[in-house]
């Protein structure tokens, strides 16, 4: 009785899952779909949701031919990397150490490295231009992620898993003779490592996503982001979808690809989260 | 035991006291430099004078403030981000925390839904825009074709900030369904068992149990959400560009348009001090309520 | 114990250290390229090869144009001269105006470009700035260019306090777009020529198209630029225009206050723009305009001639399209539009680079340059020159659609200028508020004349009020 009750609430809920998560996905699809309609058929009434031919390529082609568009890729993968490595480090000192230590000044010192995320990025641009050129850093790697090696939001997420580590954990390491660095290392950061994944995955993103900040602190083509890509592509009407979508689903990508490994790295890290809490 | 703890810190190095601020040191460094530094600016700016060059021309005392109240479009900006806030904040939480129960327990197509709840955060914001705004087209659009109406998502300034809300859930739920997924799974066994095993029902053993579990990560999100959404500017320039009739314009985007685009430096800066503080503020009762809740616990 | 804590804490802080050391080192490789260029740009002072920068925001066709010509006159004129143009794309006219305005501001000037393309926004960060190469400048250091061979009314856009600050480049106007298979259907044959003729076109009009789908006849918010084309149609008092502020609509000096409101040149507007409104031939709608063109759901489309070659591929044959004059408010109105675009402004770095980018913006504004951007884009040739090349004369009698925004503007009142205002944004958007209010909410055109002054005179006097 109750296994069949079980067995039928499971597969409901699985139908509304699925169901749910197509709705999800759809405006993915939409665009994907959208980069193998030709230009006319966005002028189409009723409007379609499947390409007349799945084998039309000629929208990646122009795009690509358009714009050095995995040039651009490539700059705003490495960007996005350095970016999301250095932020990612410095979170985790962070956050470690809001979680793990006592000392003067702590609550004043989270919310200063909080608060950075609440102040617009805009009215911050001119000065930080300044400071990146100073530095000699315009048309390098370095100069276009700088600017977002802090991660407040980070630091706040990692600083709450931390804290819902056993402290009797941490007093049989430090009874082991166990230094906080090695401590991090080799306990927090094993537990933490499903959200640590989460967090680089969307701070990669995030990076990913720049447009104005690399724009401004590049000054050769070879060194442009692909959202500048993208808007190379936009012609004076704003209506050359089929080319918008066709880049669009390119630079989606690498992200896609980042996304699956992610996902296995999850389901391990939470197994073995389990398995040392 | 606690005694012990006290003569330990006590004997305390100069260098173990130190520590905890090396490890805070990088992050503090580059917040101050890339941040707080130009920030310094931005807070000058507002009580000065400024000209189309950038250039502080005088001490302008409280007077852009008293203007940027007075402003008549100041209102409108701070009550559509409000409304915004207050829209998307529990709309997200409840949404995701929602898929996230949905899909807590591991069954045969988890790995299928799992994925697909968690897809939009691979995409990024600048391309989720254009995708909604081709989708939700009333000319060219899918979307109201295939629903039979005629609806001006971003067009009719009565619904242009759902429009816009509905692409913030969209990008906000996937990262916050999978923070709150890793914290349901990661609750112990043993708990959750031991409530099922006394008889509670779903709804029970959501607010006495798992709920009040997973509460560090339901102050992350709401924190981060508010900040999100008391900042949203993005789609609103991609899509909407505030309008129509400024039924879409956020503070910040305000503070874009009036500001920056205007050559009022000053204003900007008003905008962005205030909206910080509003944050701010938002943000520090999150945090204060929480602590509440930790004392009665 | 104690050791391991160190240890801890000197990784940390290497880590930081790493990081400056890398900007170190990078300022290191930097710093001897640094000197080459200022020893090279020592020796080349007399003459040699110059290398400038030209910034521009030419997007998908336009920017092939573009590149092309910038390929052209490297290969070509450059060559000859020893120039060579980089040419980098800067994002929109927006961004790129962004970049200018955080450059100047942060007084890199180092990393200005030579020769920038900026729109109506940009160009007033351009005339602030210290190192500024106008024409006129230009001019004076080249005597034996003669400026008569460029149009005079995309010249004077460019023109402020009887300086001319930039060249036309690329240079468009707007004009009126129909969707002739629907007027031929429905047995009009003249295409509308003022807001009446609109409205009377409109009642003539089926209400869905051939689809199933809403038609409408004609769809705009109007803002800065089409107020400016609207109330300069109404010929004035001392000109043969009118104007929306005063100094000419910010060409004589600084604009401080509205005009139009006080000679009831806007409540003409208005009366008349209401009317179309009531009559249902106007849609309040501004955006997805094309779209509704191009999906054969709106019959008239008031746009700029540049759109002209992404109008003819994206339609590619579904229906006719007709190109007329932009739509004038009355009978008593001239005929025309302003000149749009943007214009290439020069930057003096040294005399050679100067003199360098001067030949380059000669070169793009050449009468064979101009005919190519023109066949590729829809934009105008402004070099009268182009009208005596055979390809050009060829392609505009194949393409007469290309030829009707020149001959409106031959139509168009010199007198006729475009709004130049500090708070452009604001500007543009208050004056679309206050038309949606009208419609919307029923406003008389009274009280819309007088919301729209309030609104409007409060920007400029806050802009002026930080700016003097």
């Amino acid at each position: 009785m109750r296994n069949k009750k079980e067995r039928a609430i499971s597969i409901i809920v699985t139908i509304i899952a699925v169901a749910l998560g197509c709705l999800i996905i759809l405006p993915v699809v939409y665009c994907i779909f959208g980069a193998f309609k030709a230009r006319v058929e966005f002028g189409n009434y009723p409007p379609t949701f499947l390409p007349e031919s799945f084998a039309n390529l000629d929208n990646f082609k122009e795009a690509l031919e358009k714009t050095p568009l995995l040039r651009f890729m490539m700059n705003s993968f490495i960007v996005s990397l350095m970016g999301t490595v250095a932020r990612m480090a410095f979170a985790v000192l962070a956050a470690y150490a809001f979680a793990f230590f006592d000392f003067r000044g702590k609550t004043v010192l989270f919310f200063v490295i909080l608060a950075t995320m609440m102040l617009p990025g805009d009215t911050l641009t001119i000065t930080n231009y300044l400071t990146v050129s100073r530095l000699n850093l315009l048309d390098t790697y370095l100069g276009m992620c700088i600017t977002s090696f802090v991660g407040a939001s980070q630091m706040f997420m990692l600083r709450q898993n931390f804290k819902t580590i056993p402290r009797e954990l941490r007093d049989a390491a430090f009874m082991d003779g166990c230094g906080h660095l090695r401590f991090l290392w080799s306990v927090v950061l094993p537990i933490g490592k499903p959200v640590l994944m989460t967090l680089s995955v969307q701070s990669f993103i995030n990076l990913w996503n720049a447009y104005l900040w690399p724009l401004l602190v590049t000054n050769r083509e070879e060194m442009r982001t692909v959202q500048v890509g993208i808007t190379m592509l936009t012609s004076v009407t704003g209506t050359n979808y089929h080319l918008i979508l066709a880049a669009v689903t390119l630079t989606l990508i690498p992200s896609f690809i980042l996304f699956v490994i992610l996902r296995r790295n999850i389901v391990k890290g939470m197994t073995a989260g389990a398995i040392v809490g | 035991m606690a005694s012990s703890k006290v003569s330990v810190s006590q004997k305390k190095s100069g260098f173990k006291r130190l520590e905890p601020y090396l490890f805070l040191a990088p992050i503090i460094l580059f917040a101050v430099a890339f941040v707080y530094y130009p920030f310094f600016k931005t807070f000058l700016y507002s009580f000065s004078k400024v000209n189309v060059s950038g250039e502080i021309t005088g001490f302008a005392g409280f007077e852009n403030f008293a203007y940027l109240f007075g402003h008549r479009n100041f209102k409108k900006a701070l009550f559509n981000t409000l409304k915004l806030t207050v829209m998307f904040v529990p709309l997200n939480l409840c949404f995701s925390m929602g898929c996230a129960l949905l899909a807590n327990k591991k069954r045969k197509l988890s790995s299928v839904y799992e994925t697909m709840f968690t897809l939009p955060m691979a995409v990024p914001m600048s391309a989720v825009a254009m995708i909604f705004k081709i989708l939700l087209s009333p000319t060219v659009g899918y979307v109201n074709y295939f629903l039979g109406i005629n609806l001006g998502w971003f067009e009719d300034r009565k619904y242009a900030m759902f429009g816009i809300l509905i692409v913030c859930l969209w990008m906000g739920m996937a990262f916050d369904f999978l923070l709150f997924l890793s914290a349901l799974r990661g609750l112990p066994e043993s708990v959750v068992e031991a409530a099922q095993l006394d008889g509670a029902g779903f709804f029970t053993r959501l607010f006495k149990v798992q709920i009040p579990l997973v509460m560090p990560t339901i102050l992350y999100v709401v924190c981060t959400n508010l900040v999100l959404a008391m900042m949203t500017s993005g789609p609103v320039m991609i899509i909407t560009e505030g309008g129509p009739s400024r039924s879409t314009t956020t503070l910040i985007y305000m503070m874009f348009t009036s500001g920056y685009q205007s050559s009022d430096y000053s204003l900007a800066a008003c905008i962005s001090i205030v909206t910080f503080a509003l944050t701010f503020g938002m943000t520090a009762l999150a945090f204060w309520f929480d602590s509440k809740r930790d004392d009665y616990s | 114990m104690k050791k391991r804590n160190l240890l801890a804490c000197i990784l940390v802080l290497a880590m930081t250290a790493a990081l400056f050391a890398g900007c170190g080192s990078k300022e290191e490789e930097k710093g001897p390229e640094k000197t080459d260029d200022g020893k090279t740009e020592e020796s080349e002072e007399a003459a040699g090869p110059q290398t400038i920068v030209l910034w521009h925001s030419m997007s998908d066709d336009a920017g092939k144009v573009m590149d092309e010509l910038v390929k052209d006159f490297n290969e070509g004129v450059g060559k000859e001269k020893q120039i060579t143009v980089e040419s980098v794309y800067q994002g929109a006219y927006a961004d790129s105006s962004k970049k200018l305005r955080t450059v100047l501001q942060s007084k890199q000037y180092d990393e200005l470009p030579d020769v920038i393309q900026v729109d109506a926004t940009g160009i007033v960060d351009f005339q602030n700035a210290e190192q500024a190469y106008t024409v006129d400048d230009a001019l004076k250091d080249d005597k034996d260019y003669d400026l008569s061979q460029i149009m005079s009314a995309p010249l004077k856009n460019w023109n402020f306090n009887d300086v001319q600050v930039g060249m036309p480049f690329p240079a468009s106007t707007t004009v009126m777009y129909y969707n002739k298979t629907i007027l031929d259907d429905a047995k009009i044959a003249e295409a509308p020529t003022t807001f009446a003729e609109i409205t009377d076109v409109a009642s003539k009009l089926p209400e869905k198209n051939a689809d199933g789908a809403d038609l409408v006849a004609y769809a705009q918010i109007p803002n800065t630029p089409t107020l400016a084309n609207w109330i300069g149609q109404i010929p004035g008092k001392d000109a043969d225009a009118s104007y929306v502020v005063d100094n000419m609509n910010g060409r004589k000096g600084t604009a401080t206050q509205l005009v139009c409101d006080e000679d009831g040149t806007l409540a003409t507007f208005l009366t008349e723009w209401k009317k179309m409104y009531d009559a249902g031939a106007v849609a309040n709608n501004g955006s997805g305009l094309s779209d509704m063109f191009f999906a054969g759901q709106l019959v008239f489309y008031t746009t700029s001639t540049s759109n002209l070659n992404t109008l003819l591929t994206t339609i590619d044959g579904k229906f006719e399209l007709g190109c007329t004059y932009y739509p004038r408010v009355n009978d008593d109105a001239n005929y025309g539009a302003t000149v749009s675009g943007a214009s290439l402004c020069m930057f003096k770095k040294d005399d050679a680079k100067a003199k360098a980018a001067w030949e380059f913006v000669k070169y793009v504004c050449s009468a064979e340059a101009q005919a190519k951007l023109s066949m590729g884009t829809g934009y105008f040739a402004v070099n009268t020159g182009a009208n005596d090349l055979q390809e050009y004369q060829a392609f505009l009698e194949e393409h007469p659609q290309f030829k009707v925004g020149i001959d409106q503007l031959e139509k168009t009142s010199g007198d006729m200028v475009g709004v130049t205002v500090g708070p452009s944004q604001d500007f543009y958007m208050a004056i679309q508020d206050v038309v949606t209010e009208m419609l919307e909410s029923n406003m008389s055109v009274d009280d819309a004349v007088e919301e729209m002054s309030a609104t409007l005179n409060d920007l400029l006097e806050q802009y002026n009020r930080t700016n003097n």
